[in-house]
């Protein structure tokens, strides 16, 4: 079955540079709880490079929730901040850090570039009036 | 409306009535306020059964306020056989010191009870009376009083204890006193709010600045007060309004949750959270007098930075944030507005910003940190900013529970046509693109100085030039003589008369030749009433004089236009601004509210109130500053500040000492040589 938090950290792993500024530099350990027991995931992000491992190390920032509510983050169906604030997840350390790493869950599923759906209303009138208005 | 007294201390805050009691109330949101969330909505101290009512009150420090009172209603006769002295302070926890002063010759017992309770209400609820969802509960614990609110995993819990031994029940709590004759009593009550995170303790519990203490707390705003430049000025009124500016930017900061650096609150008592906007104008207003305000402001606004396409919170890759609340409901997602995302205006005003405080302040290592924040900003105003795909700013509300107007204007009415119909969406008003014209041209700088590539600043400015023109092709109304307030979706023009424009001369998007038409608008009789320029012009259809955007006088709009009018050489109508800018504070106390009337002088002779303003407001409290500068005439250029002073006679003299900025400290003059028409 896929494992969307696996995945999203593969994602980052990868993309990191194209995710994060450049200068984010530091640690992060997300504990996971499911059926009683605790998966980690390190990561240590250093001029945007990510490395991603399930080290039991500390970290610069911790934080700690469910599995299936971090599943519902790395499929974008849920937000880190909001989860935070109705203490869902915990965060010890350096939380401007994993607002800093919050640039990289993606969009909600299904969600649209909203300039596609203006194109689609307006069947691109903008640059068709700016090419009127140069002749 | 009652009249509330508060104090305040960043964005926690105690609202009670002249009593210094709290009664729920359906107008106002009265009770102790932090992090968004009321801790106490009931707080109402009696002697014997009885109310008691003021006889003075003393607002002691922003934090700190004195009430001295007497048992019974108000009449000709008082009784003042007892007395009892309220002195309240906020440093993290609110405290109350009682002192109850037998004035008999005789020994005698009383009882004193404090009625208290808490329904943990976002503040827009306590507005609105609506309640929560979750369980409430309350507890007697030995030697205090615990209320709880939990909503899931969520916790807010407000503690109440005594110095003095009490009775607690669920509903207060209660001494029995014996007095000798002439004698005193004095307990200390102490409320702390909490809210559970981090592992079940307070979330603020690790952050610097909890828990101050009130000497701590006047000495910080000592030294704040210390490091201002110094005002000296034949204007009373000017210098009452800079002092009380200054304490209140002091009294308006605190330390978020999410940064470990001071945030400065909106205003009092709705916006008591960092907004985007107003974060960056008021650093912008405060940069010659306190920079480490828009240092905080970039570093803050940077960290939260927009990272995906969110609808739900009008979010996209590089914009800038509107608003951070640290309420229940943006938690349970109830609002958006956890952070919020919806305004197309903070993401150039942050590039116009970061540009400004380098040339104040020479923090280059600052603008380096954030290049990526920078043109992360830059890259949404030609993407997600540009909607329509014409290089205009636009913007369009997706969120359910978002803003339908995102530039500083954001009331639903705010964007009209003269005859009062409202444009279709998305919209580009007219402001927006004045600040994406300023933060390309500011951005061109900071490339070709900072970021080594000058191949992007000769771009910027080919486009900053190209945006200019069509601007002032497509926003011109040549039959009327001023800009479109915005353009629909069409491409039509909006044609409302509104303050707006007074900011294209701010960013110096408006063409040369068409700045004195501008101007003249600004400063004549359908938009400047006599004390300011109105938000809306009071010939056009949604002219109200308490209309919050239509109508209502922004001290800070005028501010920005002030400054504008000094950009394009209108030396003397920015002085005539300033000066009635100066003069409507005298009315507030020097303390220039979010917004007043916008009656006719000729009309009210004295700038009528807005209801339900904000005050103190950040970006108010930085107007006279900013209007100091406008008046000096200061501007850093290379190492040195230059001073050009355009200072009304009314004003007379104005001298201000330790001027902070690359060049260390300087000071400026400037003596009242022009002369305005009386009013």
């Amino acid at each position: 079955m896929a494992d969307p938090t696996a995945e999203f950290f593969a994602r980052v792993e990868q993309r990191g540079p194209d995710l994060l500024p450049t200068k984010a530099r530091g640690t992060l350990r997300f504990d996971l709880r499911r059926d009683g027991e605790v998966d980690h995931w390190f990561v240590a992000i250093n001029r945007g490079n990510v490395l991603v491992s399930h080290e039991l190390r500390d970290a610069d920032c911790v934080v700690a929730t469910d599995k299936a509510l971090f599943d519902r983050c790395a499929l974008g169906e849920a937000q880190v901040v909001a989860a935070y604030n109705r203490n869902d997840v915990t965060v010890q350390g350096n939380l401007p850090l994993l607002l800093m790493f919050r640039r990289a869950f993606p969009s909600p599923p299904g969600t649209r570039d909203p300039r596609e759906r203006i194109r689609e209303r307006f069947a691109g009138r903008g640059r068709e009036r700016e090419r009127e208005r140069q002749r | 409306m009652k009249e509330l007294l508060g104090i305040l201390d960043g964005n926690t805050f105690m609202l009670s009535d002249s009593r210094g009691d709290v009664d729920p109330s359906p107008d106002y949101p009265a009770g102790l306020f932090a992090w968004d969330t009321r801790f106490l909505s009931k707080w109402v101290l009696t002697i014997d059964g009885e109310r008691l009512h003021a006889l003075s009150t003393d607002d002691l420090q922003y934090f700190e306020s004195r009430f001295f009172l007497v048992p019974g209603e108000p009449t000709h006769y008082v009784d003042a056989k007892t007395s009892v002295i309220r002195h309240r302070s906020l440093g993290g926890a609110f405290e109350e010191r009682l002192t109850v002063l037998n004035h008999r010759d005789e020994p005698v017992v009383l009882t004193l009870r404090m009625e208290i309770d808490s329904d943990f209400a976002d503040v827009f609820d306590a507005r609105e009376a609506r309640s929560l969802p979750g369980r409430a509960a309350k507890f007697v614990e030995p030697g205090r009083l615990r209320l709880c609110h939990q909503r899931d995993r969520h916790v807010s819990e407000t503690i109440v204890t005594s110095t003095e031994p009490a009775e607690f029940d669920t509903d207060g709590l209660t001494f029995r006193i014996e007095l000798d004759a002439h004698a005193n009593w004095s307990t200390t009550i102490r409320a702390i709010g909490t809210i559970q995170g981090a592992g079940g303790r307070d979330v603020r519990e690790n952050l610097h600045g909890y828990e101050q203490v009130r000497p701590e707390k006047q000495r910080e705003l000592r030294e704040w007060l210390g490091r201002a430049p110094k005002l000296t000025c034949d204007s009373e009124t000017l210098e009452d309004a800079y002092r009380r500016s200054l304490i209140d930017l002091a009294a308006l900061q605190y330390t978020g949750l999410t940064s470990q650096v001071r945030l400065l609150a909106t205003g009092l008592p709705w916006y008591m959270t960092v907004f985007g906007r107003h974060s960056l104008i008021t650093g912008f207003q405060t940069l010659p007098f306190m920079p480490e305000i828009a240092r905080n402001a970039l570093w803050v606004l940077a960290l939260l930075q927009g990272g995906r396409i969110d609808d739900f919170r009008d979010e996209e890759p590089g914009k800038i944030l509107h608003e951070i609340r640290y309420g229940e409901p943006g938690g349970f997602e109830d609002t958006p507005y956890t952070t919020y995302y919806g305004t197309a205006d903070a993401t150039p005003l942050f590039v116009v910003l970061l540009d400004e405080y380098e040339r104040w302040t020479g923090d280059a290592d600052t603008v380096r940190l954030m290049e990526y924040e920078a043109r992360s900003a830059l890259r949404w105003l030609d993407t997600y900013g540009n909607l329509m795909d014409d290089g205009y700013v636009w913007y369009e509300c997706r969120s359910p529970g978002g803003l339908e107007n995102q530039g500083w204007k954001d009331s639903w009415n705010a964007i009209s046509y003269s005859d009062g119909r409202l444009p279709g969406k998305p919209r580009a008003s007219c402001e927006l693109q004045g600040y994406a014209y300023d933060a390309k041209m500011r951005a061109a700088r900071l490339a070709r100085r900072f970021w080594n590539d000058p191949a992007y600043a000769d771009q910027l400015e080919r486009e900053a030039a190209d945006l200019r023109t069509r601007f002032n092709r497509d926003f011109w109304m040549p039959d009327r003589g001023y800009y479109a307030l915005a353009l629909d979706a069409e491409g039509g023009q909006v044609d409302a008369l509104a303050s707006n424009m007074g900011h294209l001369l701010w960013s110096g998007i408006v063409e040369e030749s068409r700045a004195g038409q501008v101007a003249d608008h600004l400063l004549s009789r359908p938009l400047f009433s006599g004390w300011g320029v109105r938000t809306l012009a009071d010939d056009q259809a949604w002219y109200n004089p308490i209309g919050y955007h239509t109508g209502a006088i922004w001290p800070w709009d005028n501010s920005i236009i002030a400054l504008g009018l000094r950009r394009y050489g209108f030396a003397e109508q920015a002085a005539r601004l300033a000066v009635t800018m100066v003069e409507a504070s005298r009315y507030f106390g020097g303390r220039m509210p979010e917004a007043f009337a916008g009656y006719d002088r000729r009309l009210t002779k004295y700038p009528v109130q807005y209801p339900r303003a904000c005050s103190p407001h950040c970006s108010s409290a930085g107007t006279p500053l900013m209007l100091l500068r406008t008046l000096l005439g200061l501007r850093p250029h290379h190492d040195h500040l230059t001073i050009d002073p355009a200072i009304p006679e009314a004003l007379g003299r104005i001298e201000l000492i330790g001027i902070p900025g690359r060049w260390g400290r300087t000071d400026a003059f400037g003596r009242g040589r022009v002369s305005l028409d009386p009013e």
